[in-house]
């Protein structure tokens, strides 16, 4: 248990616009990751900008609130969850990557999709292969 | 009576002396003459760091086993030929073990092969179930050494060995209960210290699979610490290069599949390796077969990173030291190539 | 810079992540592989760690980010088990 710390009510000017600054970039690319997953054409493709997400997205934001937190337990506590995020986000898109390729989804590669991305996923990509191995 | 042939595959365990006692014993009940071949399966190819010192050591092996079988057979008829196998390919898993001890035993008309129950050929885990499924798989006739199991885990150096991996686990566990506790508060501490024994004692076999060294382990970590912000840096710049790409509207997105033959170890450094490529955006560990990482990239820019190698220097520099990590790059040893959607 | 404005950051910082992660649940939705949807709830699962963390700071309540911490591993597992259940004989990992 952390004891109840009321968050220190004197931070200076800098600080505060270094925070606002790492949250910003925390939330641009969370953003930036969350548009990938929605426009790439496929599986793979999305695994790449989510781990975005997982690294500068959650980087930064949890930095944000380090600083804001200051030289205190709980900022160690923050640290401490973003090396979590950093050890287990790759191993879990590593897994999913690889149950995609075990269940036989096929990659878009370059040569086959030339201009429309968004068209050819909705042709080159398998509906539900439910446990299917190849 | 036909010579029985033997292939008893050996490895540096506590019972490997029963198991040639085993096969020698068995092998002259069923016939006058033996032919014992002993092999050691050598897990790398020279290339790693540790190579040489490995194939010093199944030579030293070897011999010794070959003192021991004269030693047993007496006066009895028994040829000896030892040798090691396998020193020029990966061998990963249980199947690679099976087929080379299936093709040497073609190759001299082999009947039986002896397995050490503790057989462990180099730093992977014990493999004999899967080694058992993978010979029965391929129709070679095997036999488990009966041995006492009671001489498990004593050998020599096992002493020092299994007090390392404890206290290893020990401080790891402990640590973090109090990063997540109060370190101040004598409560805490004490069921800190009592949770952490028993993680320790249930689980530091599985935590550490290889012997820790007592220098080299320390040294790695604090080297791992100076790998991270170079980690970042490159972090960092792939995230903005693949935004870059990501937002502009036309998405000027190049995925491709390459493979990469990494020349780091298997286990500890390829995960490391493969997490590392992971969390770099633009580039996605599909699969890590043997030291061959399955790599999807989604960026040229990304792609070249992945060729010129700066992640495996990176980790070759962790695990190995500064000399190591100077190869030449995965491009240039001519390691590196796209492959199709077929390769999956 | 008054304490308010600051609590106020970060509660503005977690409304915009919320809004990301509503979005991103379109992909969990749609699909259509399962793989695509367990990508879209491990990046939702991220991102409820960073609302999480973005709340111990606004609201002032440090002990959040034990939930936190504990949604980071659930989140964790919950891939690694889904990965390996879809794939028949469990050969992931």
């Amino acid at each position: 248990m952390i004891e109840p710390i009321a968050l220190q009510s004197t931070v200076g000017t800098v600080r505060f616009w270094a925070i606002v600054l790492l949250l910003g970039l925390g939330v641009f690319f969370t953003l930036v990751s969350t548009v990938g997953v929605l426009r790439l054409p496929d599986i793979y493709a999305r695994a790449h900008t989510a781990s975005q997400t997982d690294t500068l997205g959650a980087g930064f934001a949890l930095a944000g609130v380090a600083v804001a937190f200051g030289w205190q337990h709980a900022a160690v506590y923050t640290v401490l969850l973003l090396f979590f995020v950093f050890i287990t986000n790759p191993t879990a898109a590593h897994a999913i990557a690889r149950s995609a390729a075990e269940t036989g989804v096929e990659p878009v590669l370059t040569e086959e999709n030339a201009a429309e991305p968004e068209a050819s996923a909705e042709r080159d990509v398998p509906t539900e292969t439910d446990g299917e191995t190849q | 009576m036909a010579a029985n042939r033997l292939l008893v595959p050996l490895s540096d365990t506590v019972t490997v002396r029963q198991t040639v006692g085993y096969a020698v014993q068995s092998g002259l009940e069923e016939a006058d003459s033996l032919e014992c071949h002993l092999v050691v399966a050598l897990p790398y190819d020279g290339d790693v760091p540790e190579g040489d010192q490995q194939l010093e050591d199944a030579e030293g092996l070897l011999s010794r086993a070959r003192n021991w079988v004269e030693e047993d057979a007496g006066d009895a008829d028994v040829t000896i030929e030892t040798a090691t196998i396998g020193a020029d390919e990966y061998l990963f898993g249980p199947r690679d073990y099976a087929e080379i001890f299936d093709a040497y035993a073609d190759e001299h008309g082999i009947d039986r092969v002896i397995i050490d129950p503790e057989y462990q050929p180099g730093v992977t885990a014990q493999l004999l179930q899967p080694l058992e499924r993978e010979l029965e798989r391929i129709g070679l006739a095997y036999d488990e050494a009966p041995v006492e199991r009671s001489a498990r885990h004593s050998r020599l150096a096992g002493g020092t060995e299994d007090f390392d991996r404890l206290f290893a686990t020990f401080l790891i566990s402990y640590g973090f209960y109090l990063v997540l506790g109060d370190p101040t508060y004598w409560f805490d501490l004490l069921t800190g210290a009592a949770v952490a024994g028993i993680t320790a004692i249930s689980l530091a076999r599985v935590t550490f699979t290889v012997p820790l060294d007592r220098v080299q382990s320390p040294i790695r970590v604090v080297r791992f610490v100076f790998y991270i912000p170079y980690l970042l840096w490159e972090i960092v710049k792939a995230n903005i290069a693949v935004s870059a790409v990501i937002l502009r509207p036309s998405m000027p997105i190049e995925p491709s599949l390459t493979r990469v033959n990494t020349r780091v170890r298997s286990g500890l450094p390829l995960t490391a390796l493969a997490n590392s490529i992971t969390l770099t955006p633009g580039t996605l560990t599909v699969r890590a077969n043997n030291q061959q990482l399955l790599v999807h990239t989604l960026i040229p820019a990304a792609r070249d990173d992945l060729f010129d190698g700066g992640l495996e220097k990176g980790i070759r520099f962790v695990f190995y030291g500064r000399e190591s990590a100077a190869i030449p790059s995965p491009r240039e040893r001519d390691d590196a190539e796209i492959v199709g959607g077929e390769e999956l | 810079m008054t304490p308010t404005s600051l609590e106020n950051v970060f509660l503005v910082a977690a409304g915009l992540f919320v809004v990301l992660a509503i979005a991103m649940f379109y992909r969990a939705v749609v699909g259509p592989t399962t793989q695509d949807r367990l990508l879209a709830v491990n990046v939702l699962g991220t991102n409820t760690v960073v609302i999480l963390a973005l709340l111990a700071a606004g609201l002032d309540q440090s002990w959040f980010l034990d939930v936190a911490l504990i949604y980071a591993l659930l989140n964790f597992l919950m891939s690694i088990a889904i990965s390996k259940f879809t794939v028949e004989r469990g050969g992931v990992l």
